[in-house]
């Protein structure tokens, strides 16, 4: 066409981006801008003799004309910035970023293998086959406290120690939910009979009961010194344990049972799933508002399982109950949904390994497939590394060792069943915030070995 | 936006050029828009030529559209502005890689001025309607370019580009530039419009699409 010729003739002009490669200076139809081309190419020296100047100004004027021989300049309009917006697409953006950590990561890391067996089972007789209750968990002070029928164990995994916390008198109340608080000094236990108490682990002693929900509290998590309950009445409950009036903020905006609680690492979000198949954002700030940030749908069962990415702020995993299946990866800033994976099984632990972008999910009953096992997913692109998984039965919880390498998953065939599967442990380089979290953790390697 | 007198439709060259300004202005957006530039929903709907148009509202790309098509119409410290005084030959869209920078389309909008119109400052007449209703035809062939025009997967940045006459001083919003060019593009002519004082072509090049080598 004939505009598409006048314009390659025609590539005068200063040049904006260095990577327009210049033709060699022999081409004297290149070299007609002086003023810049000059800084740029040293040797272009010899045009300042007068007498090809002016043979070089003659030649700009017959070559800047266009197809209706005309001449012209162009020029790019720098007026103003453009760039106030962060993201083009911020999906993408978010992607490309993820995908370019991951590369860098992939380099570094050599090929792990799955572990087929598991490290270690203990028994666990009279473990309820309970799949909203959260019964386990392991504290920073390396106790895994987990709590089986009407008793609360503590199981020392230095030195494999097993010692009772507490048993509760009368049928009707056992304990639903365990939490370590996130320096392991306390201790917090929710019971079916909607009582929430503090325990002292060092003295094995009661410190405190808290008071205000009336349905049993299937989930708990900690914020610092807030202490956060969910409950089948509905409510999400903050509790600042320092004050003598713990009660800081009510939160009535779930439909049903509150199974799943979460707070973000940073603590400036909580994620809520609740048995209404509901995923509410709710962001510290604004709790005793009862303002939710967003109010997330895309669940059709209940959402129990609940993770926050370490090494990427406000992107959370969740999953869902049995007729959902689905592992959902969400941006909480904006609140939609990056990925998506079904599983085509009940989901009711997920949990994050630090050390490799990957996430381990657990699941219950199945119709097709996954039943009883641990999936293994790469992250970002959600691919599956590989499955574990000797239960009898269906999984009920997950919960992770301080060290971030073992993962242990709770039966409903009474088994705690230990699994080396996020190791081994990265010395750290690439990603600064697998580094930080190593650093805090005084437990840097682990002694279970 | 053309001034005219009741009951005929007089086109003087100023209100043409603010047709012609104005008509950049939404086929501008309607390109960051329809191509995936900035995200969906950083745009707000409005009427304009009987049709949904798409404006964003991203602030910095609102004041940098704003400014580009002052430049074109009103008059600037430059004196004459480009549009009133015919100097303006062509406007283009430049899209490019914002990782690489290499342009993957280009938006060519070429202006034809009449003449007689700039030096004499008769007007003609034409209907406001038939105007807008060939602008109405090429936004409708823009929105519509996304059938053929190759996916962009990647984060783009824009830049527009000018030809003006050659002894048009640059303005200071303005810096000289390269022409931005495609190797080996295909190009599609779209409809175009005209006031009868300022036609307006557009043809759309991009770069060839690997998948759809034979």
């Amino acid at each position: 066409m004939k505009a598409q010729r006048g314009d390659s003739l025609n590539r005068i002009g200063t040049l904006q981006d260095d990577s327009t490669t210049v033709p060699p200076i022999t081409d004297f139809r290149y070299h007609s801008s002086f003023s810049s081309s000059i800084k740029k190419q040293p040797a272009s020296a010899f045009f300042f003799i007068p007498c090809v100047q002016a043979y070089r100004q003659k030649l700009i004027e017959n070559l800047s004309l266009d197809s209706q021989g005309r001449p012209f300049k162009i020029m790019v309009f720098r007026g103003s910035p453009k760039s106030s917006r962060k993201s083009i697409r911020f999906v993408d953006e978010l992607r490309q970023e993820v995908a370019a950590i991951f590369e860098k990561d992939c380099k570094q890391t050599p090929y792990r293998c799955i572990p087929k067996g598991e490290k270690r089972v203990l028994d666990a007789p009279r473990l309820r086959n309970d799949y909203y209750s959260n019964i386990m968990s392991w504290g920073m002070n390396n106790m895994l406290a987990v709590a089986l029928g009407h008793e609360l164990y503590l199981w020392n995994s230095e030195d494999q120690a097993v010692h009772k916390l507490l048993q509760v008198r009368g049928g009707n109340d056992w304990p639903t939910s365990v939490t370590w608080s996130e320096d392991a000094r306390t201790l917090a236990v929710g019971y079916m009979c909607s009582n929430l108490q503090l325990w002292d682990v060092e003295s094995s002693k009661l410190i405190r009961s808290l008071q205000g929900h009336s349905g049993r509290i299937a989930s708990t998590a900690w914020n610092g010194h807030i202490l956060t309950s969910g409950s089948r009445d509905k409510s999400i409950i903050n509790h600042d344990v320092r004050a003598a009036n713990s009660l800081a903020s009510c939160i009535k905006r779930h439909a049903d049972e509150v199974c799943g609680l979460k707070w973000s690492t940073e603590g400036n979000r909580l994620a809520s799933g609740g048995n209404e198949n509901l995923l509410y954002i709710w962001e510290a700030s604004k709790m005793s508002s009862s303002k939710f940030l967003h109010r997330l749908s895309d669940h059709c069962a209940a959402v129990k399982a609940l993770a926050w990415c370490p090494y990427q702020n406000n992107v959370l995993a969740s999953g869902g109950g049995l007729s959902d299946g689905c592992i959902k990866i969400w941006n909480t800033e904006k609140g939609i949904c990056i990925n998506n994976i079904e599983t085509k099984a009940q989901i009711c632990g997920l949990e994050w390994n630090r050390h490799h972008k990957e996430i381990l999910s657990g699941h219950g009953y199945s119709i097709r497939e996954n039943q009883n096992k641990l999936c293994l997913w790469r992250y970002p692109s959600m691919t599956k590394v590989g499955e574990l998984g000797n239960h009898k039965s269906r999984i009920i919880n997950l919960c992770q060792s301080p060290d971030g390498i073992t993962v242990i998953s709770a039966g409903a065939d009474e088994t705690l069943r230990f699994w080396d599967v996020f190791g081994p442990p990265t010395a750290g380089a690439g990603n600064s915030m697998v580094s930080d979290l190593q650093g805090l953790l005084s437990f840097r390697t682990s002694l279970l070995r | 936006m053309a001034s005219r007198t009741v009951a005929k439709d007089i086109i003087t060259l100023r209100g043409s050029a603010a047709i012609v300004s104005e008509f950049f202005g939404y086929a501008a957006n309607s390109i960051l828009y329809n191509r995936g530039v900035y995200p969906e929903e950083s745009f707000a709907k409005v009427k304009k030529y009987g049709l949904p148009m798409l404006l964003t509202q991203d602030e910095g790309v609102k004041s940098f559209i704003t400014n580009l098509t002052a430049q074109l119409s009103e008059n600037e410290i430059v004196g004459k502005e480009w549009l009133e005084a015919g100097k303006l030959q062509r406007v283009v869209m430049v899209i490019m890689s914002k990782a690489t920078k290499e342009v993957l389309e280009r938006w060519n909008f070429s202006i034809e001025t009449d003449s007689d119109v700039v030096e004499k400052g008769v007007s003609r007449e034409k209907s406001d309607r038939e105007i807008m209703r060939e602008i109405q035809a090429i936004m409708r062939q823009i929105a519509s370019s996304i059938t053929y025009l190759p996916c962009l997967d990647e984060p783009c940045v824009f830049d527009v580009l000018a030809y003006t006459d050659t002894d048009v001083p640059v303005p200071f919003t303005w810096i000289e530039s390269d022409p931005k060019l495609i190797a080996n593009p295909q190009m599609v002519k779209l409809h175009s419009f005209d006031t009868k004082i300022h036609k307006v072509d557009t043809l759309v090049s991009y770069k060839n699409d690997e998948w759809d080598e034979q």
